[in-house]
């Protein structure tokens, strides 16, 4: 006998994602699902925009690492307020994960939130969370055809930010060819360039920040 | 391995669907996948071999259908079957495009005895 189903198969993670951005809506929080891969500077990125932040946004964390506590301690010492999560062996954030950080994150404190993903390009592409945005990380030390390598994460992602610009002439990465690359799989993708060492690109990557919490919200950051 | 959580949903939505009109051995489950899911098949089989193990699904056949990434063109609105992750209007060239399928993942229909 043949059983009539159609039910998607990431509706369970769905459903809890909506629950948590609903959350999210209603505490004034603007939320970004940060991905990449390990070692692209994730946790330095967040580090330059807490300091940058200061007295504007109040920015948060929830961390998610298989093992170890060292991101949320690193960004801690940044006075940032920051939740690890520790998968085991699971190499994405779903959205039952991050609900389950939520009661130990002051939202209602928190202008941005940002969830660190786990270092990977492939898995935490599929589990929505109940962000607003998908932003990737891509460093010119990983070279320039990613996009094409991982297209869904270039496809989600409403941001790239190519970081460690300032590491650009000690490698062979093509930065025309990676952005026309990342253009490909996502023709409207918008690029920053930035490096956390020189803090190039940092100003147009907070302006960026302001803008979608202003859309989000309609009122103009706390200056 | 995202293709591990993938699988246990599936075992999940599948043994609901089959208890629920009292059947007791699942034989076969059909899934649709996007292409733009970059779903490994071998991995998920694998993968489903052992989140089905002790359930009314164990040794059913995962039969896998992957749709391809379908997008229409804004400018010319022709419809296209996009190869190589290169979203490119085939007609007319254009990059403003959307997509009308690829991304969809679901359990169609299961066969049960």
């Amino acid at each position: 006998m043949k059983i009539n189903v159609m039910t998607d198969i990431l509706e369970a993670n769905d459903r809890i994602a909506t629950a948590n951005s609903e959350a999210f809506k209603e505490n004034g929080n603007l939320v970004l699902n940060l991905i990449s891969s390990p070692g692209s500077g994730k946790t330095s990125l967040l580090e330059k925009t807490g300091d940058a932040l200061k007295g504007k946004l109040r920015l948060g964390v929830i961390a998610g690492d298989i093992e170890t506590m060292r991101d949320s301690e690193r960004l801690q010492k940044h006075k940032i307020p920051a939740v690890q999560l520790t998968t085991g062996s699971a190499c994405h954030l779903d959205a039952n994960m991050v609900a389950s950080a939520l009661p130990h994150v002051d939202l209602k404190k928190t202008d941005v939130l940002v969830i660190e993903n786990v270092g990977n390009l492939v898995c935490p592409a599929e589990f929505k969370v109940g962000e607003d945005h998908k932003i990737v990380i891509l460093s010119v030390t990983e070279g320039d055809e990613k996009p094409l390598k991982y297209p869904l994460v270039f496809r989600e992602s409403s941001l790239l930010l190519i970081n460690k610009i300032d590491l650009l002439k000690y490698t062979n990465f093509n930065l025309k060819e990676a952005k026309a690359n990342a253009r490909r799989v996502h023709p409207d993708l918008e690029i920053i360039d930035v490096s956390c060492v020189t803090g190039e690109g940092m100003d147009e990557w907070i302006a960026w920040l302001n803008r979608q919490y202003q859309k989000k919200f309609g009122t103009k950051p706390r200056a | 391995m995202h293709e591990m959580a993938i699988a246990r949903n599936i075992v999940n939505i599948a043994v609901a669907a089959a208890e629920k009109e009292g059947a007791t051995k699942i034989t076969r489950i059909n899934v649709v996948a996007g292409e733009l899911r970059g779903i490994v098949p071998e991995q998920l089989t694998f993968s489903f071999g052992l989140m089905a193990e002790n359930t009314i699904a164990s040794g059913a056949y995962l039969n896998l259908e992957i749709t391809p990434v379908v997008c229409r063109c804004r400018k010319c609105q022709d419809e296209f079957v996009v190869k190589g992750y290169h979203y490119l209007c085939t007609k007319c060239g254009s990059q403003d495009v959307e997509t009308l399928s690829g991304m969809g993942l679901r359990v169609k229909d299961i066969e049960v005895d």
